[in-house]
């Protein structure tokens, strides 16, 4: 009975807290806001994960999807919701052209993929100077025009940011959960059997792919005119691997560990934003978290518990043995 | 018009032949053995057959159509389902939802469907899949995880989610390999009873007595190529057949 | 583009591919035994490059003992990571690349308030420039060619000449039957590690006096070794050297003429491109 409130309880308390958040003060509003977009991105990689593909090029796609609205809004002054769905829908068609010959490879050939695809992009945009002025930056992208309103206060940004968030991880909580999860699960499980019973893995891997490019397209755009700011190497390899990072260290087996890994990483490292200790505390909560907690940060819950019941907390009877 | 018929099926690896021109055929409503000693070439032939491997050369006929080289999900979609020796199950996933997998070829998956209903999975599809383990008997376990049923169940919940799928000809790969006097004698009743149901068989084993005591026809494979062929009682007296085994599971199954 | 000028940039060529050769190497023969990469090269690499700033110009110790000294010192370093952070990790090849992705970005971000934030500069060990058939090249950069050249040989013979090396082929052929034959895998895997980082160290240290150093300096170099290692096929170890030098051709001329960035796309297209009709790449075998 405590399990069923405690989800929906914590979830309200959690969007109570999100909302309150700029009472606080801009700098605060600013952390905030990138949290969730790095909740956004760390969830929109797991479908992929789920399949079983290692992608180490994500930011590859919030690139493209920043970089889009970006541009479109600054040059064409085409309003945000088109703009967000235009970068997303670019993020998604790119995906779908490095993921479709590239399904068929095998496990680390296809991550060497992603690695080399995240370099090309950063690297497409830093040499296409005249699009996106290169290394120097893109500079005075527009605040988002939205429905007629430009939300001019980064209150007002930080809340676009939120819904969105929290709109995106609906759709991908229900997609999980549909058929549609189940089967990505089972093709990360057994791939072999889950063909031996009609599934056709190509095309499912190819369909967890593009969701995840599609939301991180939308991460980009939601980060291009929050920050107004965007420099190709902030979407280079290593900040791929921040969001398989948050994935892994939050926990594999379930929907909330890439949201929790996300949060807790990017918290951590937040006192110590700008300078090198902020790196130095992430790298070692990632070092710890694989070394002593293998499962991800979600597991430890049932950890401390069983260790104050004195045996595994949820060890099912087995079964008589036939 | 037989429902599976091969004909020069072979398959070489780096040269050697697994498999070397093997015509195998099995009429609707069969219940087929396929036997031999260890390295035969017997999993290869599922391999072949079910399209996890591309033969090297022959062709594969199923209900009348070539399917030869075809890949795996399109021949699951045309009613030829096969079971794996290992790794038949998803572990960490319940038996419901391991036959909930099986229906995947019967199943709705629209995307208003996945976005807007209130349910994961429509009431008919988990119906359904109570009712296939209800035939199989472990109804009593729907909601354990896979890993934790005991050997013997695990395997019946692989024919199950096999069945899930609707197969018209079932590949069955040792099926009761491991199992007791009394296990396999149920699972080989279930076979009988999957077959009355209308789905054909073709099976590997290694246990004679459950081969001899509910297969019609038995061909046996030797170094990749079919050695003899025909009623239990004709291939367990074939010389050459008992030449290959050494007499060792034939003795056992005579007696 | 001048005959002369297409001469010189040869042979950096040959220079830098040197030194892509020796990080390519320690990446392949780790993927060839263990499957992984090893995503802290990059940060050995830098490592190497300030034991030579310690070591020789703030100690005022020969060059050479510097250099052996880093490449000892990394050696057992990767040693240790082996037994740290490879052997205690189970659930696969994802969790160890996080970790060594963990391990990288600590030693990169440490890099920082360790040796401070203003770039480094390691004076040149050999001074001036010598004419080689008509063109100046500079004595630092021609002298990485024998050094790099000695290191590819002695790892070679150790390869093919030593029972270390045999069972280092024996566990890349077949883990389980090389354990079967009583070779101790966990060993011959660190042993693995320890090589590899010394030669990423080397590279690092033998780069120190021309470039810069800074805490992030390794980063390129571990995706040219990236690239190189796909080129050459993984696992390959004549894969990684061919690789090796033909990057470093390609960097040198390509850049010269159109700019070290498109040189790099280039190169990164390139790869896409072979991984997805060739991914076994020049010498390595399908898996």
């Amino acid at each position: 009975m405590l399990r069923r409130i405690a989800t929906p309880a914590l979830l309200v308390v959690v969007l109570g807290l999100a909302v309150l958040v700029p009472w606080l003060g801009d700098y605060y509003v600013h952390v905030f806001a990138l949290v969730f977009i790095n909740v956004l991105l760390a969830a929109s990689l797991r479908p992929s994960l789920t399949c079983g593909q290692l992608n180490i090029g994500h930011s590859a796609f919030m690139c493209v999807g920043a970089y889009a609205s970006a541009l479109l809004a600054k040059h064409f002054a085409v309003p945000f919701e088109l703009s967000l769905l235009s970068g997303a829908l670019l993020a998604t068609v790119v995906g779908l052209a490095v993921g479709y010959p590239s399904l068929r490879l095998r496990g680390v050939y296809f991550a060497m993929v992603t690695v080399a695809f995240v370099e090309v992009v950063r690297l497409v945009a830093a040499i296409w100077v005249s699009l996106t002025r290169g290394n120097s930056g893109l500079s005075g992208i527009p605040k988002p025009n939205l429905l007629g309103m430009i939300l001019t206060t980064k209150a007002s940004q930080y809340y676009l940011i939120v819904f969105v968030t929290v709109v995106a991880l609906v759709i991908l909580w229900k997609l999980e959960r549909s058929r549609l999860g189940l089967t990505w699960k089972s093709i990360g499980m057994a791939d072999h059997l889950a063909q031996s019973l009609g599934v056709n893995i190509a095309n499912y891997k190819l369909l967890a792919f593009m969701v995840g490019c599609f939301f991180a397209g939308v991460a980009g755009a939601l980060y291009a005119h929050f920050i107004r700011f965007l420099f190709p190497p902030e979407f280079g390899f290593l900040v791929a691997t921040n969001i398989l990072v948050y994935n892994f260290v939050g926990g594999r087996d379930h929907f909330v560990g890439p949201i929790v890994g996300a949060v807790f990483l990017s918290l951590l490292s937040e006192p110590f934003r700008g300078s090198a200790y902020e790196t130095i505390f992430f790298s070692i909560a990632m070092l710890l978290t694989i070394l002593f907690l293998p499962g991800g940060l979600i597991t430890l819950p049932g950890k401390l518990a069983g260790l104050r019941w004195g045996r595994a907390a949820s060890a099912p009877t087995p079964s008589p043995t036939g | 018009m037989p429902l599976l018929e091969t004909r020069d099926l072979s398959k070489h690896f780096d040269g050697l032949a697994a498999v070397n021109r093997v015509d195998l055929t099995v009429e609707e409503g069969e219940i087929v053995g396929l036997i031999g000693p260890n390295g035969a070439g017997k999993t290869t032939c599922f391999n072949l057959l079910s399209g996890f491997l591309r033969p090297t050369a022959g062709t594969i006929r199923f209900d009348g159509a070539d399917i030869t080289g075809l890949r795996s999900h399109r021949i699951v979609k045309r009613g030829l389902v096969r079971t794996f020796q290992h790794t038949t199950l998803f572990q960490e996933m319940t038996a419901l939802e391991n036959v909930l997998l099986g229906l995947h070829l019967h199943s709705r998956k629209g995307l208003g469907q996945v976005l807007f209903s209130r349910r994961p999975f429509p009431r008919a599809e988990i119906h359904h899949s109570r009712e296939v383990l209800q035939f199989v008997g472990l109804s009593a376990h729907l909601d354990q995880p896979a890993k934790n049923l005991p050997h013997g169940h695990q395997r019946i919940l692989g024919i199950a989610m096999a069945l899930a799928a609707r197969p018209r000809l079932l590949l069955l790969d040792e099926p009761v390999t491991g199992m007791n006097l009394d296990e396999s004698g149920r699972v080989m009743a279930l076979v009988k009873t999957i077959r009355d149901r209308g789905t054909t068989i073709l099976l590997v084993e290694h246990n004679m007595k459950a081969v001899m005591g509910t297969c019609e026809r038995i061909v046996v494979l030797n170094f990749g190529q079919k050695l003899a062929e025909g009623t239990p009682a004709e291939v367990s007296t074939n010389p050459n057949v008992i030449e290959a085994y050494l007499g060792a599971g034939l003795e056992h199954a005579r007696g | 583009m001048t005959a002369a000028l297409l001469l010189q940039s040869t042979i950096i060529g040959v220079s830098i591919g040197s030194i892509y050769i020796l990080m390519a190497l320690g990446l392949t023969l780790m993927f060839g035994m263990m499957h992984i990469i090893n995503f802290a090269h990059g940060a050995v690499y830098m490592l190497g490059a300030f034991v030579i700033y310690y070591v020789f110009f703030q100690w005022g110790a020969p060059y050479f003992v510097a250099f052996l000294l880093a490449m000892v010192l990394l050696g057992v370093f990767g040693f240790l990571v082996e037994r740290t952070v490879y052997r205690p990790i189970k659930g696969g090849i994802e969790p160890t690349l996080v970790a060594l992705l963990a391990l990288t970005t600590f030693l990169q971000a440490a890099g920082y308030p360790v040796f401070g934030q203003l770039d480094k500069h390691v004076p040149p060990v050999f001074r001036g420039t010598r004419d080689i058939l008509g063109v100046m090249i500079s004595s630092e950069r021609l002298m990485i060619i024998p050094v790099a050249g000695v290191l590819v040989v002695g790892l070679y013979l150790f390869i093919n000449k030593t029972r270390l090396g045999a069972a280092m082929r024996a566990i890349e052929q077949d883990k389980e039957a090389a354990a079967l034959q009583g070779v101790n895998v966990h060993v011959v895997n660190g042993l693995a590690f320890a090589i590899g980082f010394a030669l990423a160290a080397a590279a690092g240290a033998l780069m120190a006096p021309i470039f810069k150093l800074d805490p992030m300096m390794g980063e390129q170099p571990l995706l040219k070794a990236f690239i190189i290692i796909i080129l050459g096929g993984l696992g390959s170890i004549p894969g990684a050297i061919l690789g090796g030098l033909m990057l470093g051709l390609i960097d040198s001329i390509v850049a010269t003429a159109l700019g070290a960035e498109p040189a790099f796309l280039l190169s990164f297209v390139f790869i896409i491109v072979l991984l997805l009709f060739k991914p076994t790449g020049l010498f390595g075998h399908a898996p």
